[in-house]
């Protein structure tokens, strides 16, 4: 694995020297991307906070959808392996899910019948799916368009509340069946993902689940993108107090999803230095403005322009072992290296960056 | 480095100790005076209090339902007045960061997180490793899992039920166990609403009180120090007192920790139907063996937040959220909910709740069996300590809160009868002596020589909260972190554990049912000691026999 400076190769102490020059100098600098394990999430954000400046994450958009839901109004939600050990009656919303999370069938172990519950057979639908995809898991299936999909959840309340629904024709007839059926549900779950339905929809799912509560049990599983999204935003909960998008220009903590927004501050000027991380696959930044970048990614990647410092890092749980959001145990885990090589950690090259800074007050 | 506390008044009352006296610091132990050695430092703390660094036994700070908690309401970190400091994060509203800086200010040194299923142990570690200043430990909370009510079910042997509690306190590297109204989780999912002591758990035909009974034998077996910790049934109910009177009543001899008594006080008189029964209560918990002890879960009037695995009891409070939102989380080994409250002075119940729990505090006579906690953020946040101290250090400051409450809601406690004040005295064997014996720590909560020199001193301030909210100076491990009130700098403290031996035939039992039940390996589960490679020791509790 290698570094460099400005296309050149150099030594990890030379890079790390030169990064540091780049963000010290900056008056806002930016961390961005911040596709890495728990480690190297824990080491940016008490990067950012030296340097008072800001953190946000590559998947922000999808995430922040999710979590400002929950903190508008509340959440109903449960794990993979309770989904998997004691539903039996699962409500899919959206398109896309298998595809989000292709191991999904096997882990919710959908072909048989849950096997901590007095119910004998688990029964599957889907709202909303893409061509095809109810059928590959034996789901019945309820067509509904993404755009037409609150209206549908909207019916689909009406009738689990037994009220008027405002839809006509077949689909009322199906959502009023679909209704009884939920509610004759012994421990219901509604699976969905924010990265293939909107704030209204989301919003819809956990009215539903609140009112399905009234009469018998329903939970919700949100399914996690993975590459520890979930893990990053988890550390910078216990971290600052915050998800991402939050800064340190005053030298506490502030979270704000527009002004920390990283592409936002860099096209608009504001962040004059930007450093990348992007451990577990190739993405590049979004941003046109060709502000000073320090990119901490693999190998393979290509970026739109050359970074001022790179870094080669490993990949989380191949390179090396890491501590990342496992979706399928919905926390925690320490993933063992499958393929352990020298490549350099991101938490590691950070702390040498954080060495050769010279402002800022000496971390205890 | 030999260091001299000079001429305050030490407050040490496992060594009956209460006057003006010098301490003596080697290293990270208390010693004895070295008479004709000169002390590398000499702290002149004449007109100063000195006692060992508090403990805490019962605070929810490290956990993914608090993390729930914090990303639920961002409104809250508000509250929090930025105090700029030279440590990393140490402004971070209700962080990890903030929480090892602001506990260490008040002369704690030591804290548990009290609940963690031991699916969720790692994110526990994790949190726990970013506390920085104090030591720390967690519980870990059975009697919502499977194997071990299909254990009860199939009417398995205390020897293999303390090998399966072993296994898994080996593998989440807990301090002890708690359990939290036992089998309600998985009635809850069975659609059940209430779920009482002597109710059984559907599929598995066990009673709460069996799952408790099991537990508190296991602990005893494999002779953790720390008693089962317990959260009973009917929390926040009106009439609930009987529920903790039962569990009281049953409890025997063995050692059993009931955890916030305060929530269960509660008798119905009054117009309200709703009165504090705490008197009674103080009388049973007084006329029950020593080895039962509680902690009190004191409510304060301000914004908080409830967290809590008791599901149930989450559910039934989600209509009064204030703000209107809650999380619940149901979970394949253990529920959660997470629902913020405001306790108001002028509300009748919370009027009712904040006087029952400091009669329990004043009617319960044996300062080693009474707890000083808010079950933070149930009661109340831990910041309002030093105001809960002073409450008990002196009846006129309770008369001045008294004036300012609802005259019925006080008529239905003994409160303004209460002539009772805690002397210092007291206050130490609450929160060192006693919680030291609880834990088992021996090395801590005194002043002795080999102690670990774990030290608080305070100003002798009239103003009793002052003194205990900014601590004059406070050592751990002999190293001075906090002066007049702020924090020095960071070091990080050790992960405190217990490691009893069980049968390792139990672990690959184990690994045989994660295969098969749940398609995964167990070790994924586990906390491996290599985990949080940076700053972060184990250091084991020894178990008896
Ligand atoms: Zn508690």
């Amino acid at each position: 694995m290698k570094a460099f400076v400005e296309g050149a190769e150099v030594s990890l102490e030379t890079a790390a020297a030169a990064a540091a020059r780049v963000l010290e100098q900056a008056r806002q600098p930016v961390i961005a991307g911040l596709a890495t394990d728990s480690a190297g999430a824990r080491a940016a954000i008490l990067l950012a906070e030296r340097l008072h400046g800001a953190y946000d994450h590559m998947a922000s958009d999808i995430l922040l959808r999710d979590i400002d839901v929950l903190r508008q109004a509340g959440r109903l939600l449960t794990t993979p392996n309770d989904v998997r050990l004691r539903a039996d009656c699962l409500l899919l919303i959206g398109p896309k899910l298998l595809n989000i999370w292709p191991g999904l069938a096997d882990r919710l172990a959908l072909a048989a019948s849950p096997r901590l519950s007095e119910a004998k057979a688990r029964k599957i639908f889907w709202l909303g799916p893409g061509r095809g995809e109810a059928a590959e898991i034996g789901a019945a299936e309820i067509t509904a368009t993404p755009a037409a999909l609150p209206l549908a959840l909207a019916g689909l309340r009406a009738a689990v509340l037994e009220r008027r629904i405002r839809i006509n024709g077949a689909l009322a007839q199906k959502l009023t069946e679909l209704a009884e059926t939920l509610r004759a549900a012994h421990f219901g779950a509604i699976l969905w993902s924010a990265e293939s339905i909107d704030r209204l929809a989301i919003e819809m799912v956990q009215g539903l689940a609140t009112d399905l509560n009234q009469k018998t049990r329903f939970t919700t599983l949100p399914l996690d993108s993975g590459k520890n999204v979930s893990g990053v935003v988890q550390t910078s909960g216990w971290m600052t107090g915050f998800p991402v998008r939050t800064g340190f220009g005053r030298g506490y903590p502030e979270h704000d999803t527009w002004r920390f927004n990283a592409t936002r501050m860099i096209e608009s000027d504001e962040a004059d230095a930007a450093l990348w991380i992007s451990a577990y696959g190739d993405e590049a930044p979004q941003w046109k403005r060709q502000v000073p970048m320090i990119a901490l990614a693999r190998p393979q990647t290509r970026f739109p322009y050359a970074p001022r410092v790179r870094f080669e890092v490993g990949a989380p749980g191949q390179d090396h072992d890491a501590v990342e959001y496992a979706r399928d145990i919905a926390t925690f885990t320490l993933a063992r290296a499958s393929a352990p090589s020298d490549a350099p950690r991101v938490a590691d090259i950070l702390a040498l960056i954080e060495q050769n800074l010279t402002k800022g007050y000496e971390a205890c | 480095m030999l260091i001299r506390l000079a001429g305050g008044r030490v407050v040490d009352p496992a060594n009956g100790r209460d006057g003006v006296g010098d301490i003596w610091i080697r290293g990270d132990r208390i010693v004895a005076p070295a008479e004709g050695e000169i002390p590398d430092a000499v702290y002149d703390v004449s007109g100063k209090i000195v006692m060992a660094g508090a403990i805490e036994i019962h605070s929810h700070i490290a956990s993914g339902t608090v993390n729930t908690a914090r990303l639920l309401l961002p409104e809250n970190h508000r509250a929090h007045r930025p105090r700029p400091e030279e440590t990393p994060l140490a402004t971070a509203g209700w962080s990890t960061f903030e929480t090892g800086c602001r506990y260490a200010m008040m002369g704690f040194t030591t804290l548990v997180e009290p609940a963690v299923p031991p699916h969720y142990a790692l994110h526990s570690h994790l949190e726990l490793a970013d506390i920085p200043i104090v030591d720390k430990a967690n519980l870990m909370a059975l009697g919502d899992d499977d194997y071990l009510l299909s254990l009860l079910q199939k009417g398995a042997s205390g020897t293999q039920i303390a090998d399966y509690v072993g296994a898994m306190l080996a593998a989440s590297k807990a301090l002890g166990v708690k359990s939290i109204n036992p089998g309600g989780s998985i009635a809850f999912q069975n659609n059940v609403r209430t779920f009482d002591y002597d109710d059984v758990v559907p599929e598995y035909g066990v009673t709460s009180r069996r799952i408790v009974e099991a537990l508190q034998q296991a602990v005893v077996d494999l002779g953790i120090p720390h008693p089962l910790h317990l959260h009973i049934n009917n929390l926040g109910v009106a009439g609930n007192v009987e529920t903790a009177l039962k569990v009281i009543g049953s409890a025997g001899n063995k050692p059993l920790h009931l955890a916030h008594l305060q929530f269960y006080s509660y008798g119905k008189e009054g117009k309200r139907g709703f009165s504090s029964a705490a008197a009674q209560l103080a009388e049973a918990v007084n006329a029950a063996p020593s080895a039962l002890t509680i902690d009190v879960g004191q409510v304060m009037f301000r914004q908080t937040v409830t967290i809590s695995l008791d599901v149930i009891r989450q559910f039934a409070a989600v209509p009064m959220a204030k703000p209107r939102k809650s999380v619940i989380f149901d979970g394949e080994i253990n529920g959660s909910g997470v629902v913020p409250y405001l306790y108001k002075s002028d509300n009748y119940y919370n009027a009712v709740q904040w006087a029952a729990g400091l009669e329990l505090f004043l009617l319960i006579k044996d300062p080693m069996r009474v707890f000083f906690t808010t079950d933070h953020p149930n009661g109340a946040p831990y910041t309002t300590y030093p105001d809960l101290f002073a409450l008990l250090l002196s009846r006129d400051a309770r008369a001045r809160w008294l004036a300012d409450l609802p005259k019925e809601a006080v008529e239905m406690t003994t409160l303004p009868s209460i002539e009772r004040e805690y002397s210092l005295s007291e206050i130490a064997t609450m929160t060192r002596v006693a919680p030291a014996k609880l834990l088992g720590l021996k090395d801590r909560g005194h002043l002795s020589p080999g102690a670990l020199a774990d030290v608080a001193v305070y100003n002798d301030d009239p103003d009793r909260a002052q003194m205990f909210r900014f601590a004059h100076l406070v050592f751990k491990d002999g190293d001075l972190v906090v002066r007049d009130g702020r924090v020095t700098h960071y070091r990080y403290g050790r992960t405190l554990a217990v490691q009893p031996s069980y049968d390792a035939a139990t672990d690959r039992r184990l690994a045989k049912y994660y295969d098969d039940l749940y398609g995964l390996s167990r070790d994924m589960f586990k906390v491996p000691a290599d985990a949080i490679a940076r700053d972060y020791r184990f250091e084991e509790v020894a178990c008896g026999q």
